[in-house]
């Protein structure tokens, strides 16, 4: 695999939300912004401005390039901290959580990668979610490290064979910015019509 | 959103801001937040600043130059789509495909019945009208279309009810002073069809818009073949709409009399007819009006107006084409 082929980590995200708009951002290159992706481009405006410095005993670094030769993983950390030697990321996210478990899946495929690069092993990271100002604690147990690895085969393959999963039409397809190009109810709809003769 | 026509010949468009400024004379003429801008039409001549020219680019938004008769003179586009899946399968039913057959039947019989809904609609309000035997042709035109598998053969059709509706439009015009005998291009000679023309160009730069949005290559259709320069898959899914918006909004602006024979001009010689500058403002003024006009979609079964409904129309296409939805249904309304 050459370096064309490294996977975003955000796409990770995207893929536990739906495939299939994992594949129009990622495959297609389809991107349209709403109300929730801008809030969270101002948040990470102030949050990706590269920079060190440290909180009383923590070492604080702030938009770094993460990377991982095993899982071919690139991507950029929005946090990475230091506290008694130990590594871990923190993820900011607007809102509060989600019903979703795809942040967990950043967080762990984040954790992977500072593995890789520090040689130590990661047990925890962090969520800040904006909107409540708390972070909250990602355990990175087995469990979540084989979801976050079998996740990041599903996106290697969708990359690579660019086939497009099926949209279908769910709660969170009311979130989501690219409700006017996928049109997920439209399927059922075209099946259901007839045409006035 | 909507598409700025810049009307003014010799205009300055600039941008403040966030802002689309024309100017003409050292006056301000024309002042939109770009937010609101999703096409512009420049008739005639204008001058534009580098820094509009980026900003629209950057925006995404297309701008067209029209010849002050409306004919068509080329476009500034916007960077294509990312999305090489919609041109790849586009590209893979190019031809005499099962799914080429299946879309231009769409395009056939979308156009061929919103003819046919016309005129039925407008001898039911002026039973005065001869409409009976076109309309019967009309019928026998769309009958064949979902068992004609030769696209020629549907290039027949489309022909043949297009002549039929073509024959009997006169009796559509109720306004005296203006009479149509046959549809006249390159140039139109008659004020009639200048209309005709000068709409459906506005249309095409409507429709190459939409598919511009959902990541098609413009230039290669189905139902028009291939030739240099000419956007083939906008006129393709513009058939279905010709009749609604722009044969709706020139019938009107006649029957209606808000366009009068001095708002023609004929050139001497070629006896190409076009509108005044005030005449084409109010032609814009309606053609704007009507894009903006709402109806349920029979599809979505929602409301929906004419603009949103370019893009919708080019959505389902591309959902046809990557086999997301069995059937590409037309905007076919009675």
């Amino acid at each position: 695999m050459d370096d064309l082929e490294y996977i975003p980590i955000a796409a990770l995200n995207q893929y536990g939300y739906c495939q299939h708009r994992c594949w129009r951002m990622f495959c297609a290159g389809e991107f349209l912004d709403n109300q929730y992706t801008i809030e969270g481009t101002s948040l990470h405006d102030r949050v990706h401005t590269l920079g060190e410095g440290s909180r009383e005993e923590t070492w604080q670094i702030r938009a770094i390039w993460l990377k991982s030769e095993r899982y071919k993983l690139i991507g950029k950390a929005d946090l990475i901290e230091v506290e008694n030697g130990q590594w871990y990321p923190v993820e900011y996210k607007r809102g509060c959580k989600g019903e979703w478990d795809n942040d967990e899946l950043q967080v762990c495929a984040q954790a992977l990668c500072l593995e890789e690069m520090t040689g130590q092993s990661i047990s925890n990271g962090y969520i800040y979610y904006a909107h409540s100002h708390q972070r909250q604690l990602v355990e990175i147990t087995n469990q979540l490290r084989q979801n976050a690895i079998a996740t990041i085969q599903a996106v290697q393959t969708l990359l690579m064979t660019g086939e497009m999963p099926k949209a279908v039409k769910t709660k969170r397809c009311d979130g989501c910015s690219l409700f006017s190009r996928c049109l997920p109810g439209v399927v059922d709809k075209v099946g259901r019509y007839q045409e006035a003769t | 959103m909507g598409t700025v026509y810049i009307t003014q010949e010799d205009a300055f468009i600039g941008k403040t801001d966030e802002r689309l400024h024309v100017k003409f004379d050292k006056k301000t003429i024309l002042d939109v937040p770009l937010i609101k801008i999703d096409g512009v039409v420049v008739l005639g001549r204008a001058t534009i600043s580098p820094a509009a020219i980026s900003e629209l680019l950057e925006r995404h938004i297309p701008l067209t130059f029209l010849a002050e008769t409306g004919r068509y003179l080329g476009r500034l586009e916007p960077e294509v789509s990312k999305n090489i899946f919609v041109r790849k399968a586009q590209w893979q039913a190019a031809g005499e495909s099962v799914q080429a057959i299946h879309v231009v039947q769409g395009f056939v019989r979308g156009k061929l019945k919103n003819y046919r809904n016309m005129l039925i609609r407008r001898q039911r309000e002026f039973p005065d009208l001869d409409l009976a035997a076109y309309i019967t042709r009309l019928e026998q035109a769309i009958a064949p279309i979902d068992t004609t598998n030769s696209i020629n053969s549907l290039r027949g059709l489309e022909g043949a009810g297009s002549a039929a509706y073509f024959s009997c439009f006169h009796q559509l015009i109720r306004a005296t002073e203006f009479t149509f005998t046959t549809r006249s291009r390159r140039p139109p000679t008659d004020p009639v069809n200048s209309l005709l023309s000068f709409g459906y160009s506005l249309l095409r730069h409507d429709i190459q818009g939409a598919i511009d949005i959902v990541g098609f290559d413009p230039y290669l259709g189905y139902l028009h073949c291939e030739r240099y320069g000419r956007p083939a898959l906008a006129l393709d899914l513009m058939e279905e709409f010709r009749p609604l918006i722009v044969d709706a909004v020139v019938l009107s602006a006649l029957n209606k009399r808000l366009l009068t024979s001095a708002e023609f001009v004929t050139e001497p010689l070629s006896h190409a007819v076009s509108l005044t500058w005030e005449g084409r403002k109010t032609f814009l003024r309606l053609y704007a009006q009507k894009k903006q006009s709402e109806f349920k979609h029979p599809v979505l079964g929602r409301k929906c107006s004419y603009q949103e409904a370019f893009e919708l129309q080019a959505r389902l296409l591309a959902k046809y084409l990557m086999g997301e939805i069995e059937k590409y249904p037309p905007l076919v309304l009675k």
